[in-house]
């Protein structure tokens, strides 16, 4: 029953603004895929492609063999949780769930049953007669995810859905709907703006801009290999330092920063990716030292994080936040260097503005 | 002011307007009909025995039913095409709606006048084109009213109808298509239900205005095509009984309270929103 | 709520529509058609029927009684209105629930037998001068919009803004004047106008107040239908048409048409 979501070269437009750019996406049998963003960045919109809402204007949507290009919305057999839940109002909780099942043709009382079952598996079995209405957030979200459960799609699909829940509940039902895909080895493409949540839950995440995928990998090699500096500063690589090679120096590339002041990089840890770069990296990833091979900078403010000590650094680059070590404070105004830590800094090719 | 006061001082001026100037006249209108020397319910035993007065109110119940029925199945179905259409569309088809609501009653009445008349413009035409050779009588008989009455109402149920058809959040048809269910399914067991309120609503407020109309029935219907509004003008204003005026007064506020209160009532009760 | 409709659905709505624009298109033309008497499509084009309504005393005199009677009966309204309304806004909890329901009433009962009550009771029994009573009739036929519609603008109304005035030193009355209606304005406007146009329009409660000497626009109208049947009726609606899209174009830019959906 496993099968696995292609899209391929999907374009798409709302009126005449393009919304989607040739976007190719591959969702493996039984894998979770998150498509991370902030709004406007086009996973709604990809979302709403395959579940039938929206048509493409070029490419084509496959599940398995099926081609779903053209299906109308209702015949695609797909299982949606809705950023809103989306719960009939009028029908209480089983029969919400049990709607799926009417539509299939399925007799009332197997319906009855698989919507019963499916209520108690999501643990609401007291709950079954009661109205929408009287259900509290998480409640919904449950039967939500009941319904779009019980009708055994091949495909999982989930648009922003723990976005109305607050923080405790978010983290638990995140766990649930993990568990509950796996369980049932179900392909799902989940739509969230929270990176942590598409982080803790995906086997892959896409993370998407103005329509296109900037990268699409597993969350820990996003998070600490970001391929291009939308990523990066997505995934909070907050300090951005332009570099250009100048020279090798031995084992080094000596490379030139904004103000005349060189840094000597050695070649087995960095790999320059051309002659204009950038080094990117988060606050613990420059060391705050008083010598070494690194960024001269003068330090600002300094503030205590528990684990370290961040500086906010001034330096001919621009404003960058640095970590320096507890057992070493620096007085604010004294001058250092801050040295890059090769596991946490990446160096990315200057994107053509 | 004194802060507990302060609320009823702001509100008192119209709370006295409408009980001293609504409350009071109503309820004196009504008591009046209970004062007949031969016991209480006199009045209400001379209308309800009286064939002409019985022939009145089953007139004004069946135009303003019929009224109904025609607004509501109009209404929906003209309202669902303005809901679905596109934003611009939708916006000029809800100025053709608004307008003819915003003119009055008497002009709207005379259009028909003009169309319906013996030398109008539906003769005219029907002659022209030779369908028939004398010019037909369709003024002061009950279908002119009908008709009358329905193009008075249907904007109204229209404008009614688009708000709660608009209200219906895209995401419940969505999820009923994501679930399986084929747009006329979706339409029967989705939209149909959630619109149930709004229908009702829209009913009482077409039921009630059509039940108690004046200047239609006068303009359309004449003399012959008595209803309960144009019946209690004649009454009160050229034969003078108050009485009876008022007995026929207290019927209208009958009817029309029951109707909403009951009507109000079954919509909340079929209101999921409500819970 | 977007679906593809059947091409019938549309056919029918837009024969609606034209049942609905078609008559007054059809008091339109015979306005300014060249004949003595009804016709459609127009003969001729003049605009001496709109010269002609000037010609009619009764017309004049009724369209200025209307005017002010709109205009005083929406202002007597509206002044006593909003403060009702304020007060259902803004101390919803120190005030009944059913109070919100009294100034209604004025659409739940009947028109006809508020009008005939007016007459007997106010105008006849209390011996209230008839343009005095007409002006209370109009005044209560109104209310409801100036409550409902003011108050829908008050209930999205942030009344913090209101106290953040107070603690800033101003003073309560000049806070509600200076902070609150300002910001409800477009509601007022709206409500103005459409309590404007419904008294402008009104039949049933004048019908009973208005007698020789005193009368209204559409009482006017309809004594003049009942017994000639020329033109200058059809150029006088068009004329009250006129003043419904100033009163669209008005709703238009405070609170929008879709206002009038809700």
């Amino acid at each position: 029953m496993t099968v696995s979501l292609s899209l391929d070269n999907v374009t798409a437009h709302y009126g005449s603004t393009k919304v989607l750019e040739d976007l190719s996406l591959h969702v493996g049998e039984g894998e979770l895929v998150s498509l991370l963003g902030s709004s406007g960045c086009g996973k709604t919109t990809t979302l709403r492609l395959v579940a039938g809402f929206l048509e493409p204007t070029s490419g084509s949507i496959k599940l398995g063999e099926r081609d779903l290009t053209r299906l109308p919305a209702h015949a695609r057999n797909i299982g949606l949780v809705f950023q809103t839940y989306a719960l009939f109002p009028h029908l209480t909780v089983r029969d919400n769930v049990a709607f799926g099942l009417k539509q299939r043709g399925v007799g009332a009382a197997d319906r009855r049953k698989r919507a019963d079952d499916m209520i108690e598996r999501v643990g609401l079995g007291h709950l079954a007669d009661r109205h929408p209405a009287n259900l509290s957030g998480g409640q919904r979200q449950r039967v939500a995810l009941a319904r779009a459960l019980v009708i055994e799609p091949p495909l999982l699909m989930f648009d922003e859905p723990l976005s109305n829940l607050d923080a405790k509940l978010r983290v638990d039902m995140r766990v649930e709907i993990r568990r509950l895909q796996q369980a049932n080895g179900t392909t799902a493409l989940y739509v969230t703006h929270d990176q942590e949540e598409a982080f803790s839950i995906s086997d892959r995440v896409a993370i998407m801009n103005a329509g296109k995928i900037m990268q699409l990998d597993t969350p820990e090699v996003l998070y600490s290999r970001p391929a291009n500096a939308f990523v990066a500063d997505f995934v909070g690589f907050e300090n951005m330092i332009p570099m250009r090679a100048i020279s090798e120096a031995g084992d080094a590339v000596r490379a030139e920063m904004a103000g005349g002041a060189t840094i000597d990089l050695p070649k087995e840890k960095f790999t320059v990716p051309a002659q204009d770069f950038i080094l990117a990296t988060r606050p613990e990833g420059l060391l705050v030292a008083a010598e070494g091979q690194g960024v001269p900078t003068k330090l600002g403010l300094r503030t205590y994080l528990g684990r370290a000590y961040q500086y906010q650094c001034d330096t001919p680059a621009g404003e960058i936040k640095a970590n320096g070590p507890l057992s070493q404070p620096f007085e604010s105004g004294s001058s250092a260097v801050l040295v890059p830590q090769p596991e946490q800094c990446c160096l990315l090719p200057t994107e053509a503005a | 002011m004194p802060r507990k006061l302060r609320p009823w001082l702001l509100s008192a001026p119209a709370l006295l307007l409408v009980l001293l100037f609504l409350g009071l006249p109503v309820l004196s209108t009504l008591a009046t009909t209970f004062g007949d020397p031969k016991g209480p319910l006199a009045q209400y035993a001379t209308f309800f025995n009286s064939r002409f007065r019985m022939t009145v109110l089953w007139r004004t119940m069946e135009v303003a039913l019929i009224t109904t029925a025609v607004s509501v199945v109009v209404g929906f179905i003209t309202a669902w095409v303005v809901a679905q259409a596109p934003a611009r569309v939708k916006s000029l088809l809800i100025i053709a709606a608004v307008f003819p609501l915003l003119t009055g009653v008497v002009v709207r009445s005379f259009a028909w006048l003009v169309i319906l008349g013996k030398n109008g413009i539906l003769n005219d035409f029907l002659l022209w084109i030779g369908v028939i050779s004398e010019p037909l009588t369709m003024l002061y008989t009950k279908g002119s009213v009908i008709v009358a009455m329905i193009y008075l109402f249907v904007p109204l149920m229209i404008l009614t109808l688009v708000g709660v058809l608009e209200g219906i959040p895209q995401d419940l048809t969505d999820a009923a298509a994501s679930l399986g269910a084929k747009p006329g399914a979706a339409f029967r067991q989705v939209v149909l239900p959630l619109a149930v309120p709004g229908l009702i609503v829209g009913s009482v407020l077409v039921f009630t205005g059509s039940f108690t109309s004046y200047a239609t029935p006068q303009l359309l219907g004449g003399e012959g095509q008595m209803m309960m509004g144009t019946f209690l003008y004649q009454r009160a204003m050229v034969t003078f009984d108050w009485v009876g005026a008022s007995t026929i007064a207290a019927v209208m506020v009958v009817v029309t309270l029951t109707t909403v209160l009951i009507m109000s009532k079954i919509a909340r009760r079929v209101n999921p929103m409500a819970g | 709520m977007k679906q593809r409709i059947h091409p019938l659905l549309v056919a029918f709505a837009v024969l609606v529509f034209f049942f609905l624009l078609g008559p007054l298109v059809i008091i339109l033309g015979s306005a300014v058609s060249d004949t003595s008497y009804l016709t459609f499509p127009p003969q001729g084009l003049t605009l001496r029927w709109f010269s002609n309504i000037f010609e009619i005393s009764a017309f004049v005199r009724t369209m200025k009684t209307s005017f002010l009677l709109a205009v005083g009966g929406t202002a007597l309204s509206m002044a006593i209105g909003i403060p009702a309304a304020y007060a259902l806004a803004r101390f919803r909890f120190q005030l009944p629930a059913f109070l919100g329901n009294i100034y209604v009433l004025p659409i739940l009962i009947p028109e006809i037998v508020l009008g005939f009550s007016l007459m007997k009771t106010v105008a006849i029994g209390a011996d209230v001068p008839i343009m005095l009573a007409l002006l209370l009739g109009h005044a209560l036929i109104v209310l409801p919009y100036c409550v409902r519609v003011v108050g829908a603008s008050l209930n999205s109304f942030d009344f913090s803004i209101e106290e953040a005035a107070v603690s800033l030193g101003c003073p309560r009355w000049k806070a509600f004047f200076t902070v609150v209606l300002p910001n409800v304005r477009a509601g007022i406007i709206a409500g103005f106008i459409l309590a404007f146009i419904t008294s402008l329009n009104d039949v049933s409660v004048s019908i009973f107040l208005t007698g020789p000497g005193v009368s209204t626009l559409p009482i006017q109208l309809l004594a003049h239908m009942e017994q000639f049947f020329d033109p200058t009726i059809a150029s006088v609606s068009v004329l009250l048409m006129g003043v419904t899209v100033a009163v669209m174009a008005i709703v238009e830019r405070t609170l929008g048409l879709t206002f009038l959906t809700k």
